[in-house]
C-alpha cells in the first residue's frame, strides 16, 4: 500500500478516492501548479488536505467567506488536527499578534484575501513561508465568474511577493473562459488542469411550470410532503423563505425551519447543526445557506426562486446526494420569473443615476486614497462598493486629471457588468425552457458533451417521480420533557433517577 | 387582533415615560443607543431592564404596537409620535404584570450576555458531550469563546465535579425563575443529544411569540449571571472572567460612596433604610467588581485565609460546606466576600 492511501485512512478514515482527487493530489506532491474543477461534494479540500500530511510545510489556503473559513477549520480540528488557524477581519489585533508570532508552528493557515493585504500579514508568511498556496473558490477571481470578488485580483501579486510557492487552485463551477482566467490572474505556470465534469448523474433535474407564485407554492409544499428528506429549498428572498418555512410547518410536511443572513449568527449555527444532526426535515433558505455544509444524505433540492445563472444553480444543487444516491432537483418557474431573477442579479449593481450623482458630489483633486474612503462611506451595497472599487483600482491612472473620463469609464465597467448578467439570466431560462435533455444542455454551457446518460436524467428525457417518494412517517411533535429531565440529559445523559426529577 | 408582547412591553414604557416621550424614545431604549440622553432616560424612568434587551426592534413594529394600544383605548396620542396609558390601559398592564420579565437587567449585561451565554452554552455541550463519549461540532464560532472554554476546560481537571457542580447550580438557579423560563432556557442549551432550538422553535413548540421567548430567555440569563456576581454561584461566577458589566447596580454604586465616604454598614442601611443583608449583597457585588475595593475591613486576615484554604482543599464553593469545615467559626457574609473577591481577582489576571 503506498504512502498516499495509507495517510486516507489513517488521517482521513477513508478507504478510497473519489474522482480527481489521487491525480491532483499526485501533481500537488510534484509540486505542480495544479488548477482542479471537482464538482460540487466530491471532497477538493482533501487535495491541500492530504498532501499536507505526506510531506512537512505550511499550507496557505485563501477563502472568500469567514463562515467557509470556520466550517474547514473546525472539520480538521474534529479530525484532530490542533495546527490550524484562520485569519480573517472577525479576529481582533491582540489575537492577530499572538497568532502571527507563532505562524511557523501552523499546518493549515486559512486567509481571507483582505488580509493578506497586510504587510504585517505576509512579512510573518515570508518568515514563515508556504510550500503550497491554494485558492478557495477560484472563479471569484474572474470578473465572468459566478460569485467576482475584486479582492481576489490581488492574488496574483500576494503569490508572487510570497516567492511564488506552488500553487493550487481549485472550483466547482468554472466555464473555459474563467478557467483561463484563473490561471492567469495567479501567474501559474504549465499549470496542469484537472477538469472534471459538473454533471452529478446520481441527481434528476425537473422543471415544474406553474401559472402563479400561489400555485407554486401550492406545487412546492406537495412536493416537500412526499418526497424523502432531508430537503433543501431555495428562494431569492427572506421573507419567501421564512413564510414557505411556515407554511410548510402547518401542512404537516416535518421539522422545518429557514436560514438566512438575516438572522443571527447563533441562530443560523443552530438551524445549520440541527439540520446536520437530522433533527430537521427541510429548510428553506437563501442562498446564504450550504457552503460548507458536508450533509452527505441531502435527498433533494427544491428552487422556488430561479438563480439568476446556471453556475448558482449548479452550486446548489450540488448538496443533493453527496452520498451518491438517488437524489432530485426540481426548479418551480412561472411567468416572471426571469425578470425577477433579473432584478435581484441588477440590485447589486449601482443605479446609472446614483453613479452620476456620486461622481457629481466628489470632492475636486481627491487621491485614490480619498475615494476608497469615499466609496467605503456611500451608501451603496457591500456588492457594489466591491464593484466600484474594483473598477477605481483598475482604472486608477484617471484618477487623477481625469474625473469625467474616469466617471464613464466606471459608467461602462458597471453597464458591461449589467449585459453580462442579462446574458446569464438569458441563460438560466434558456435552460428552463429546454425541450430536449437538461444534463446536457447543463454540461454544454460549461463547455462540455454529455459522456453518459444516466437512466434516471431529467423530466425530458422521462423521469418517475415515484422514485423519490419517501414512505417514512415525518415527526411533527417533538417530544420534550420537562426542564429538569432535560438539564439532567445534558450533564448526565438518560433520565434523572427519582429523586433527582422532583 | 390580539395582543402581542410588543404591546405589552410598549405600554410598561408608557406608563413609565408618563407622555413625556416619543416613540423614537423607547426605540433607542430597546435598542440599547449608547447616548447621554437614552442611558438618563432609562434611569429617570427606571427602565434599565430593557436597556439593549430587544436589539432588533425597529420603529414599525413599535408604532404598530402603539396602534393597537391606542385603538384598544388603552392609550392615547398626547403629542408628535408621543402617547400615554389611558386608565384602562393602565389596569390593562397590572392584570399583566406577571408578563414582565422581573430579572432582567439590560442595563447592566445587554454588552456580556452574549459572550457569558457563549460560555455556558458551549461548556454544557463540551461536558454533555465528553460524557456521552462522543465527537461534536461546537455550537459556538466565536474564536475567543472557543479558547476561553478551552483553557478553562483544562485548568478545571475534574470533569466529573465540574459537571456535578454546574448542574447544581443551575438547578437550583433555574428553580427560582419562572417554569416557563426554565424550560426556554434549557431549550436553548445543546447537548450530546439535541441541538439547541432557535427562540423561534421554542415559541412554535409553547405556541408563544418569538419576542416573548426571547424575552424569557433574558429573564432567566440575566438572573444567572446577576446570582454568579452574588457570589451565591461560584462555578458559574468563574464565566464572568474578564467580561466587564456595567460596573455596578446602580444601589450598590450608591452603597460604595457611602462606604467611600468612611461609614459602616449598619449605618449605611439605617440612613438608606435597607435591610443589613441588602447591603452586604452590595458589598459583595462591589468586592467582585471593584479591584481596588479592599474586604480587610470586614474579614480578619486569618479568617480569609481560611476560606480561601477551605475552598480550594474541598475543591468546593459551597457556603455550607466551607462554612462547617471552619466549624461555623465565620458566617456565609464573610465567605461571599473572601469568594467574591477571589473571583474578581481571577477575572483581572
Ligand atoms: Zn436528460
Amino acid at each position: 500500500m503506498d504512502e498516499i492511501v495509507n495517510t486516507l485512512r489513517k488521517q482521513f478514515g477513508h478507504h478510497s478516492f473519489r474522482p480527481g482527487q489521487r491525480e491532483v493530489i499526485d501533481d500537488v506532491l510534484a509540486g505542480r501548479d495544479v488548477l482542479a474543477m471537482l464538482p460540487t461534494g466530491s471532497g477538493k479540500s482533501l487535495c491541500y488536505q492530504l498532501p499536507a500530511y505526506v510531506r512537512p510545510g505550511r499550507v496557505l489556503i485563501v477563502s472568500p467567506l469567514v463562515s467557509l473559513m470556520e466550517d474547514q477549520v473546525e472539520q480538521l480540528r474534529r479530525r484532530g488536527e490542533k495546527r490550524v488557524i484562520a485569519f480573517h477581519s472577525l479576529l481582533d489585533e491582540e489575537e492577530k499578534g499572538q497568532a502571527l508570532a507563532s505562524l511557523a508552528d501552523f499546518r493549515f493557515i486559512y486567509a481571507s484575501p483582505e488580509m493578506l493585504q497586510s504587510a504585517s500579514f505576509l512579512a510573518a508568511l515570508r518568515r514563515a513561508p508556504v510550500s503550497l498556496f491554494v485558492v478557495d473558490e477560484a472563479h471569484c477571481i474572474s470578473q465572468w465568474g459566478y460569485d467576482f470578488r475584486p479582492d481576489f485580483l490581488k492574488l496574483g501579486d500576494v503569490r508572487r511577493a510570497l516567492g511564488n510557492p506552488p500553487c493550487l487552485a481549485l472550483t466547482a463551477t468554472a466555464p473555459p473562459q474563467v478557467r483561463d482566467d484563473i490561471i492567469r490572474t495567479l501567474g501559474m505556470r504549465e499549470a496542469r488542469r484537472h477538469i472534471y465534469s459538473v454533471d452529478r448523474p446520481n441527481i434528476a433535474l425537473k422543471v415544474e411550470h406553474c401559472r402563479s407564485p400561489e400555485e407554486k407554492a401550492e406545487r412546492i409544499i406537495e412536493y416537500a410532503q412526499r418526497l424523502k428528506g432531508p430537503g433543501i429549498i431555495y428562494f431569492s428572498s427572506r421573507q419567501g423563505a421564512e413564510e414557505i418555512a411556515r407554511r410548510l410547518e402547518r401542512s404537516g410536511a416535518g421539522r422545518v425551519a429557514y436560514y438566512h443572513a438575516g438572522m443571527d449568527g447563533e441562530q443560523r449555527l443552530l438551524v445549520q447543526q440541527q439540520f446536520l444532526h437530522g433533527q430537521l426535515d427541510l429548510v428553506c433558505c437563501t442562498s446564504a445557506f450550504g457552503m460548507g455544509i458536508n450533509k452527505e444524505n441531502v435527498r433533494f433540492v427544491l428552487h422556488f426562486h430561479m438563480p439568476a445563472q446556471l453556475e448558482a444553480y449548479v452550486q446548489e444543487i450540488g448538496r443533493a446526494g453527496r452520498d451518491g444516491a438517488p437524489s432530485l432537483a426540481v426548479l418551480f418557474y412561472a411567468d416572471g420569473d426571469g425578470a425577477m431573477a433579473q432584478a435581484v442579479a441588477e440590485a447589486e449593481l449601482p443605479h446609472p443615476h446614483e453613479l452620476r450623482e456620486w461622481f457629481r458630489r466628489l470632492p475636486e483633486g481627491a487621491g485614490l486614497d480619498r475615494f476608497r474612503v469615499w466609496v467605503e462611506t456611500s451608501r451603496f451595497t457591500d456588492i457594489q462598493k466591491r464593484l466600484l472599487s474594483y473598477v477605481l483600482e483598475r482604472e486608477q491612472s484617471l484618477v487623477f486629471g481625469a474625473p469625467t473620463l474616469l466617471g464613464e469609464r466606471v459608467a461602462a465597467a458597471v453597464e458591461e457588468r449589467r449585459r453580462w448578467k442579462r446574458k446569464k439570466v438569458r441563460e438560466m431560462e434558456g435552460w428552463v425552457h429546454e425541450l430536449s435533455c437538461r444534463r446536457s444542455r447543463l454540461v454544454h454551457a460549461f463547455g462540455e458533451e454529455l459522456a453518459v446518460r444516466p437512466d434516471r436524467c431529467c423530466d425530458r428525457c422521462g423521469l418517475s417521480l415515484g422514485d423519490y417518494v419517501g414512505r417514512e412517517s415525518r415527526q411533527t411533535a417533538v417530544f420534550v420533557r420537562d426542564w429538569r429531565e432535560e438539564l439532567w440529559n445534558l450533564f448526565f445523559g438518560g433520565r434523572p433517577p427519582h429523586e433527582a426529577a422532583k | 387582533m390580539q395582543h402581542s408582547y410588543a404591546s405589552f412591553l410598549l405600554a410598561w414604557c408608557l406608563r413609565q415615560f408618563r407622555g413625556e416621550r416619543t416613540l423614537a424614545a423607547a426605540y433607542h431604549l430597546f435598542s440599547g443607543k449608547k447616548s447621554a440622553q437614552t442611558l438618563q432616560d432609562s434611569k429617570w424612568f427606571q427602565l434599565e431592564p430593557f436597556f439593549g434587551a430587544w436589539k432588533n426592534v425597529t420603529m414599525s413594529s413599535l408604532e404598530a404596537a402603539a396602534g393597537w394600544l391606542a385603538e384598544q383605548r388603552l392609550a392615547m396620542v398626547v403629542g408628535d409620535r408621543a402617547y400615554r396609558l389611558t386608565e384602562a390601559g393602565e389596569g390593562w398592564l397590572s392584570e399583566r404584570e406577571a408578563l414582565f420579565p422581573r430579572h432582567m437587567n439590560g442595563w447592566r449585561y445587554h454588552e456580556v450576555e452574549l459572550p457569558f451565554w457563549q460560555r455556558l452554552s458551549l461548556i454544557g455541550q463540551t461536558l454533555s458531550n465528553l460524557n456521552a463519549g462522543r465527537r461534536f461540532a461546537p455550537i459556538c464560532r466565536d474564536e475567543r469563546t472557543l479558547r476561553w472554554v478551552k483553557r478553562y476546560l483544562m485548568d478545571k481537571g475534574g470533569r466529573a465535579a465540574l459537571t456535578r457542580e454546574l448542574y447544581e447550580e443551575l438547578l437550583r438557579l433555574l428553580a427560582a425563575v419562572s417554569e416557563e423560563a426554565a424550560l426556554v432556557f434549557t431549550l436553548r442549551l445543546t447537548s450530546a443529544d439535541r441541538i439547541g432550538w432557535t427562540a423561534e422553535q421554542i415559541a412554535a413548540h409553547l405556541q408563544k411569540e418569538a419576542l416573548y421567548v426571547e424575552f424569557l430567555f433574558r429573564d432567566a440569563l440575566h438572573y444567572i449571571m446577576a446570582e454568579a456576581e452574588a457570589g451565591r454561584s461560584p462555578a458559574l461566577a468563574e464565566l464572568m472572567d474578564g467580561l466587564a458589566p456595567v460596573a455596578l447596580t446602580q444601589s450598590a454604586q450608591k452603597t460604595y460612596e457611602w462606604l467611600q465616604k468612611g461609614k459602616t454598614i449598619e449605618e449605611i442601611a439605617a440612613i438608606r433604610r435597607l435591610k443589613r443583608s441588602t447591603i452586604e449583597d452590595h458589598l459583595v457585588e462591589i468586592a467582585a467588581n471593584v479591584p481596588a475595593f479592599s474586604i480587610a475591613p470586614f474579614v480578619a486576615a486569618e479568617k480569609a485565609a481560611a476560606v480561601q484554604a477551605a475552598a480550594k482543599t474541598l475543591g468546593t464553593r459551597k457556603l455550607k460546606q466551607i462554612r462547617d469545615a471552619l466549624g461555623g467559626a465565620v458566617s456565609y457574609f464573610e465567605i461571599r466576600l473572601v469568594l467574591a473577591k477571589e473571583v474578581g481577582r481571577w477575572m483581572k489576571s
